[in-house]
């Protein structure tokens, strides 16, 4: 009964989120001066000089109820509600018209997710793992040294790490490509191995920025844990060091890095803007950004929705198996 | 005084360091008469470091050292006024929603919920490249504790939730305290301490923020920043061109910055867990 | 000394963050050095940017063997630049929208029926045979189709397919030109088959200016109609292989849409390009390829891995020529860039707000501004001064207008106000310089037609104390504590566009440096590109750095046409040319009057004369400078660019004209 009025509230919560966000997405480019045909009509004209101003009329009053852009406010917010939010169509996008926006979206999510995803996993699995060391072995030399680099380097802007790889390892040294360019008329190979080279810059400098926060984070956890009494007993008892570490202190310590993990994931969408737009590389995040200069309100709106469904429900399902995997937690 | 810095640990003293140097030079040498470093042709352009300018001049002919305190007293304005505006907003909604209950409480714990989900950059950047012709040092500051006042909320009706479970305010209440008063004098010292914190955590995420909006072209184009400063140079071809007296010292001081910020923060942390032990 | 200092600093920089990245993450290592295996092996196929920064273009070889990464051989393969990667790869129907016809599909594969002469100011029939005979009242034109162009399947381009796009346009609401060649063409028809009978519904003297190509390029691209008539919409047909007119055909595109490769067709000669020149391109590969930030652009450029960019900013140009030697831009030295873009930049006024209004207020702003620091700050002091407002000083229009009216110009005088005159305009620009220029070191020509070239006819006169009169005459008020507009304190908005247009923004941001000196009270702005469109359709804004300027044709029809008073809105509508809201009524009567003859007649040249004059005494916008584009070449591997040396045409790789430009490079090997 406690888990039943536990999980609709939580459901109810997890759908109020997603609606206002999406809300707030969908009216704030609106309320500005920023038109999609007028951007249009703008980048005509700054390419080939002025229009002709029957041509321009006439354009302008065409491309409007082609893009949905004639109904009031209110009549285009209910069909994105009804079209984009609950069938997953965002209309087609403005600037690559009538193409779907959904489509565009597809063909550039996989190399986000890709190069994201591997990020977030082997920052967690980096970051747990010297984290664990440090905090079990506090007063060791080593452990010092790399905590204190971990904090060194994880309070850096992002986009400082990314801007001094970029002009160092690009730039001056040469050792990684400039262009991002992915191999997809060879074979599997050939893509694959592209694929890589062109994300290792980038993966490096999520990589370095992700670890650090892990190491902090794992690091207070296990040294807190490493001082319970279960962790004593085990060393009276005679236990190797190493199985204390991963049977008793892992164990306890995990258990919160594991939702926190849960959650990053659900954040990496956000999060792979500012690597893509610093790298050129393909991806959501870059559409985004060329979507907002554009106003193309379509795209905008479906990268953001997109984003926000794939974080609150990350919340949603850690809320949900916590309990089960921590027997400390109950629903509250 | 005395006791508190015999008290802390390494990092809260070198944080303290590192933070009270970068004020000083933000509030207090930024006041020393000096010619406004954002006009341009002030001086020779792209001259090495030298007596005269420290650290040399830009090809738009600005002194790179004013330019850089300019930015720094402008970056640390914005983060403090957003850290301020976040944390009094968020003490504020937190203890009304944990103090109120009911209706109440549920529709702001929504609204706060949704704002900490919400992923953050993606929104600002768009809020930021339509206002960009607007906006003002208060209009980005503005935007940018949009995101920054959720966390405490969500953290104060937590505590405030956990004191009101405990006896001494019911205690205070039937002493003939009024709720204000008892917001004031039990609960707003508990607050303050966890506070004091987040509102340096704050400054750090605004400063960040808009130095990473800044980089993206996003900031005001008037405003010296140091996210701007590094746009600036970037978008006259600095690193290409070997101008490393140019965009180095916005690089280095920001990366000091959020080390020193960060250390403050986890010392004093740390400091508050050693005090609480004893 | 520099380059050490440099090398000096990024090898610390390197060792410091290689350093901490091992520090950081030793575990990474292995994990890090376990996928580097795979990737080094395919390395040297996969990227050629392996090559060090440093290397010379001396050591670069240019011979055989040499392969590009989508596996053409480098010498055969010309590598162009592309602004405009696309989001819909694979797409090259013209009439779909969201093509990114800039991406090498109208410069190479497009038909146009009227191309652009840059040089010579005039167009040529490309599909068109000549230009359209049109009868006595400009309703009904006979354009005749060129014998002999095929598409590359091999059926003849005839006035079917002419006739077939027209009526395509006008029949699918899909096509965004669909109400405009509605509201304009009463009928086209095929007469022959090298015969198209076009009947407009108005009077239409303009025919080939308004559907052929006079900047950049035209939307109306003729299509075939064995192909696209099969289609059920050809709004929404991709036309992933298409079938074209063009030299070139595509052979490959990435499905990420940052390149684009495209090869020579077999039968070249019966292209669009083989039927007008005659003439064999060289390249028998084209890769457009789209290269990201500045960076890296000017890199690749540096390391030959592209052989012509698009435009860049002067500091970019002077570190890739200083780097590579191979590189060059319109001029070998100082100014490097061509001045013949026909936008000219500066500054744009409100007229719909008081006091930008009135005339004696805009002569004000001008005058109060000093165009020599201006010029220094914007570009060093490179471009050619463009002072007329509207028309551009292309090279063109230098001989066509600004040099006849030089005369004009030195009589013209402004009334102050209070009895006395001046006499704005400002003939020494030039020449003064060319000896700042020269004091600086540079290499400046001495020879007055040079120097007519590089910096123009003149510039407005600096002259603060006629300013202050006329700001005066136009309703301001002078106090102690600074200028006052009825009774209040008077402050404006300068708003430029961020991060794009190089030119306009540092050029609005050298008038904000002005005219806070002249002691005017302006607050200075950016905008980004998603509001910057629509605040200048609906007069959102003050003094700004639009550019509602052109000139390419000696007819200035097209250039004014949108300065119509007729075509002004109130403020906060969005209207349709006319964003400044510029209300001249003599002005007005000159556009409709010329609206009506033909661009040929002797009476269209005289009402530009007279439009000019108009213009010159309202000032509705400032110039400051043609369009002064940097736009560089490496000739590692292509040579005989268009430069200052060998103008055959102009650099402008964008322009659908490309391929009459890309048909003279000559390979180096």
């Amino acid at each position: 009964m406690k888990f039943r009025k536990f999980l609709g509230l939580r459901l109810l919560t997890w759908a109020l989120t997603i609606l206002i966000g999406v809300t707030f997405v969908f009216f704030i480019p609106r309320m500005f001066p920023s038109d999609p045909v007028e951007s249009m009509i703008g980048q005509i004209q700054s390419r080939s000089g002025q229009m002709d101003p029957a041509q321009m009329e006439a354009m302008r009053a065409q491309l409007r109820v082609q893009f949905g852009l004639d109904g009031s406010l209110i009549e285009q917010y209910g069909s994105f509600l009804w079209n984009g939010l609950l069938h997953f169509d965002f209309g087609p996008s403005l600037m690559s018209f009538p193409t779907p926006a959904g489509e565009i979206i597809a063909t550039y999510l996989p190399y986000t997710l890709i190069l994201c995803l591997t990020s977030t996993f082997l920052a967690w699995l980096i970051g747990n793992l010297i984290g664990l060391r440090a905090g079990f072995q506090k007063n060791k030399r080593s452990s010092k040294i790399m905590e204190s680099v971990a904090i060194c380097i994880y309070p850096i802007p992002y986009f400082i790490v990314a801007l001094v790889l970029q002009i160092v390892f690009a730039f001056v040294l040469g050792w990684f490509p400039l262009i991002t360019t992915i191999n997809q008329s060879g074979g599997t190979w050939e893509f694959l191995s592209s694929l890589l080279w062109a994300s290792i810059l980038p993966a490096i400098s999520l990589l370095l920025i992700g670890t650090g926060w892990w190491i902090i984070s794992m690091k207070s956890l296990s040294s807190s844990t490493a001082e319970e009494d279960f962790v004593m007993f085990a060393r009276l008892r005679g236990l190797p060091e190493k199985s204390i570490s991963n049977r008793y202190v892992l164990r306890n310590s995990i258990i919160p890095q594991i939702t926190a993990l849960g959650m990053s994931l659900g954040g990496v969408f956000g999060g792979s803007i500012m690597t893509e737009i610093m790298f050129g590389y393909p991806g959501v995040g870059m559409l985004i950004q060329k979507a907002i200069m554009a106003s193309d309100y379509n795209m905008i709106l479906g990268c953001i929705t997109i984003s926000i469904v794939a974080i609150s429900t990350a919340t949603l399902i850690v809320d949900l198996i916590n309990p089960f995997i921590d027997p400390r937690i109950r629903y509250s | 005084m005395r006791k508190f810095w015999k008290n802390s640990n390494g990092r809260l003293k070198a944080g303290l360091i590192i933070t009270f140097i970068f004020l000083v030079i933000g509030f207090i040498v930024y006041l020393f008469p000096h010619e406004d470093p954002f006009s341009k042709n002030t001086y020779p352009t792209k001259l090495l470091p030298n007596m005269e300018h420290w650290l040399g001049t830009t090809s738009m002919g600005q002194d790179v050292l004013w330019l850089l305190i300019e930015a720094i007293h402008n970056s640390l304005f914005i983060g403090l006024i957003v850290a301020t505006i976040g944390t009094v907003v968020g003490v504020f909604v937190g203890l009304l929603a944990g103090f109120a209950g009911g209706v109440l409480d549920r529709v702001l714990t929504v609204i706060t919920d949704t704002f900490i989900v919400i992923p953050s950059l993606p929104i600002l950047i768009l809020m930021t490249s339509l206002m960009k012709g607007s906006s003002t040092v208060i209009m980005m500051a503005l935007v940018l504790a949009l995101f920054a006042w959720p966390w405490p909320s969500r953290q104060i009706r937590a505590m405030s939730l956990s004191l009101k479970e405990r006896g001494f305010i019911d205690t205070a209440w039937f002493s003939g305290e009024g709720t204000i008063q008892v917001i004031i004098t039990e609960i707003l010292p508990f607050a303050l301490t966890w506070s004091l914190s987040n509102f340096m955590n704050a400054t750090l995420s605004a400063i960040a923020s808009e130095s990473s909006l800044a980089v993206l072209g996003l900031s005001p184009g008037n405003l010296v920043s140091l996210g701007n400063m590094i746009n600036w140079a970037m978008e006259r071809n600095a690193v290409m061109a070997g101008l490393w007296h140019w965009i180095i010292p916005p690089i280095a001081a920001t990366v000091l910055l959020f080390i020193g910020l960060f250390l403050l923060i986890t010392g004093y942390n740390d400091y508050l867990t050693m005090r609480r032990g004893k | 000394m520099q380059k050490s200092f440099k090398k000096m600093t990024a090898i610390l920089l390197a060792v410091l963050l290689v350093v901490t990245c091992f520090a950081a993450c030793t575990p990474t290592t292995p994990a890090e050095s376990t996928s580097t295996p795979e990737s080094t092996a395919d390395a040297p196929v996969e990227s050629t940017p392996e090559e060090p920064a440093e290397s010379t273009p001396e050591e670069a070889p240019t011979g055989d063997g040499e392969m590009t990464d989508v596996g053409t051989p480098r010498a055969e393969t010309l590598i162009v630049e592309t602004q405009t990667p696309t989001d819909v790869p694979g797409q090259f129907n013209s009439y779909m929208q969201g093509t990114q016809m800039g991406f090498g599909i109208h410069q190479l594969m497009s038909a146009m029926m009227w191309e652009m002469d840059t040089v010579a100011a005039e167009q040529f029939g490309e599909v068109a045979d000549g230009m359209p005979e049109s009868n006595a009242d400009f309703t009904e034109h006979m354009v005749k189709i060129r014998q002999g162009i095929k598409w590359s399947d091999g059926e003849d381009l005839n006035a079917e397919d002419v006739a077939f796009t027209f009526n395509m346009i006008m029949s699918n609401p899909g096509i965004s030109q669909c109400d405009y060649y509605n509201q304009t063409f009463e009928s086209v028809e095929v007469a022959d088959d090298y015969t198209v009978k076009i009947v407009t519904k108005e009077a239409f003297p303009r025919l080939a200016q308004t559907f052929g190509v006079t900047i950049w390029g035209n939307d109306l691209r003729i299509v075939p109609e064995h192909i696209y008539s099969q289609q059920a919409d050809t709004s929404t047909f991709k036309d992933e292989n298409p079938v074209v007119a063009g030299p070139y055909t595509v052979k490959d595109y990435d499905p990420l849409g940052m390149w684009i490769l495209y090869e020579l067709r077999e039968d070249w000669d019966a292209s669009t390009l083989g039927v007008v020149t005659g003439k064999q391109p060289k390249a028998k590969y084209v890769w457009f390829r789209a290269l990201g930030d500045d960076n890296t652009r000017q890199m690749a450029l540096i390391n030959n891995e592209v052989d012509i960019l698009c435009e860049v900013t002067p500091e970019i140009l002077e570190v890739m020529v200083a780097q590579n030697p191979n590189i060059a831009a319109w001029y070998k030295d100082f100014p490097y860039a061509t001045s013949d873009d026909p936008c000219s930049k500066g500054i744009s006024f409100q007229m719909a707000k008081a006091p930008f209004d009135n005339a004696d207020f805009r002569w004000g702003i001008t005058l109060a501004m000093n165009f020599d620091e201006i010029s220094m700050s914007i570009f060093d002091g490179a471009g050619r001064a463009s002072p007329f407002p509207i028309l551009t000083a292309t090279g063109a229009m230098m001989e066509a207008y600004y040099e006849p009216l030089v005369p004009w110009l030195e009589e013209f005088t402004l009334d102050l106000g209070d009895g006395t005159t001046v006499a704005p305009f400002d003939p020494g620009y030039g020449q003064r310089m060319a000896d700042a220029l020269t004091a600086q070191g540079r290499d400046i020509p001495t020879d007055e037609a040079s120097l007519l070239d590089m910096f123009g006819i003149g510039c407005w006169k600096y002259d603060p104390e006629a300013a202050e009169k006329l700001l005066i005459k136009g309703g301001l008020e002078k106090r102690d504590d600074g200028w006052y507009f009825e009774g209040n304190p008077f402050t404006f908005n300068m708003t430029y566009l961020a991060d794009t247009e190089v030119q306009a923004g540092r050029g609005l941001q050298a008038a904000y440096d002005q005219l806070k000196e002249f002691g005017l009270n302006v607050n200075l702005a950016s905008e980004s590109s998603a509001t910057w469109d629509t605040n200048a359709a609906i007069g959102n804004y003050e003094v700004a750095g639009y550019w509602p300027t052109g000139g390419i044709t000696k007819d200035l029809y097209s250039v004014i046409r949108g300065w119509d008073a007729d075509l002004i809105v109130p403020l906060g509508e969005r209207g349709s040319g006319q964003a400044s809201r510029w209300n001249n009524a003599e002005a007005t009567a000159i556009i409709k009057e010329l609206s009506t003859i033909s661009p040929e007649d002797d009476r269209a040249y005289e009402l530009g004369m007279d439009f000019m004059k108009v213009a010159i005494a309202d000032m509705p916008f400032i110039g400051f400078h043609s369009g002064v584009k940097y736009v560089p070449t490496n000739s590692t591997y292509w040579t005989n660019y268009p430069n200052a040396d060998n103008p055959y045409n102009g650099p402008w790789w964008w322009w659908s004209c490309f391929k009459y430009i890309m048909v003279d490079f000559t390979p180096v090997a």
